[in-house]
């Protein structure tokens, strides 16, 4: 009889391939190792039932989809894609037209005038007030210069102090 | 002609009828589906935990098998095929999901499952164990790297061999049984931990 107990590794070979002539006979001898073997076999048999239960169940309520061969189904995870990719693109639309609601015309607030233009604009002013200074007779006043005499004299119409006749406009 | 050379022909020869057959059933979608639907989907089902993402790797499987059929050697059966092409589909699924932030995968009720694993003879003390064991050991093949998972899945649900394994997920027969034994130690790990 083997004394020395069975590795995990050979417990584990006893049920991942076919066990050695010499394994099974100690397993045949050892509670312990078999009890060990038997334990691991348990448990995958429990899983197994567990994933064939889950499987079975989960199938029924899935319909058979695969009728045409021609015309697959276009898989679910391709139209999650889409979405996935879709929505940064609209979001940054979105994000766009947040900054820019709508196309208006840019119009100025206010004409910034520098000193130069300043500057520029009193010399035609000042110019423009010699000209008019410049004249002899100001516009307003210009239809004063064509006087028409109706006498001269001491007549009855000459001043008393100057002698000067009184004027008429035409 | 060699000795060899006779033999190998004497052997294609007798494996071209298997391989017709073979063909024949990939031929007709219906007869594909109906007898390799339930396997593959319990496959992706238990690979992703996802039963949306487990149908559309079932189909695009089956489809992708039915189209290609015409590269199909007969080298392996044809449900160690679909397991290659379904092996193949789960780890792209699998990659794909890392960027599906939004997508949480359904928990499983494994206390319900448990419950219906229940024998009628069965007593209360002993469901309850069997619902624990199984929590500690669902959870250890999910907290598994993918080729271990997979590689369990296909041992100890699907009960293929190692040849049929290795030839599924495209390693060697070594390599599948060192991935055994590292997902076997983790379930017993798991097992002693909270025991």
């Amino acid at each position: 009889m083997k004394t020395t107990h069975l590795s995990p590794w050979e417990q584990e070979e006893c049920i991942i391939d076919r066990p050695t002539p010499q394994m099974l006979r100690h397993l045949n001898e050892c509670a312990q190792c078999r009890g060990a073997v038997e334990g691991l076999e348990r448990s995958t048999a429990i899983f197994r039932g567990a994933a064939m239960e889950w499987s079975v169940e989960s199938l029924a309520a899935r319909p058979r989809q695969l009728q045409v061969p021609g015309g697959a189904r276009r898989p679910v995870t391709a139209l999650r894609w889409a979405i996935a990719a879709a929505l940064p693109l609209v979001l940054m639309v979105l994000v766009f037209l947040g900054l820019h609601p709508s196309p208006r015309p840019i119009r100025p607030v206010a004409t910034i005038h520098t000193a130069s233009d300043a500057g520029n604009t009193d010399d035609a002013l000042l110019e423009q007030v010699d000209e008019q200074l410049s004249v002899a007779v100001p516009a307003s006043m210009e239809s004063l210069t064509h006087l028409v005499s109706t006498g001269s004299g001491s007549g009855p119409g000459a001043d008393a102090r100057g002698g000067k006749p009184i004027v008429q406009i035409n | 002609m060699g000795a060899l050379e006779q033999l190998i022909q004497i052997g294609e020869k007798a494996a071209e009828p298997v391989r017709d057959r073979m063909i024949a059933e990939l031929g007709d979608v219906n007869t594909l589906c109906a007898t390799y639907r339930s396997r593959i989907y319990r496959y992706a089902l238990l690979s992703l935990r996802d039963a949306d993402q487990a149908d559309s790797v079932t189909q695009d499987c089956l489809l992708r098998a039915y189209r290609a059929r015409d590269e199909f050697r007969g080298d392996c059966s044809v449900a160690t095929w679909l397991t290659r092409i379904a092996t193949n589909l789960i780890r792209d699924a699998t990659r794909s999901r890392k960027f599906q932030f939004w997508k949480t995968a359904s928990a499983v009720e494994v206390g319900a499952l448990a419950d219906r694993l229940r024998s009628p003879g069965i007593s209360p003390e002993t469901s309850l164990v069997v619902r624990e064991e199984l929590a500690k050991v669902w959870d250890a093949v999910d907290k598994l790297p993918g080729k271990q998972r997979s590689v369990f899945l296909l041992r100890f649900v699907e009960e293929m061999e190692l040849p049929e394994i290795a030839a599924a997920m495209g390693l060697h027969v070594g390599t599948v049984k060192s991935h055994l034994h590292r997902a076997l130690t983790a379930v017993r790990k798991a097992k002693e931990r909270t025991r």
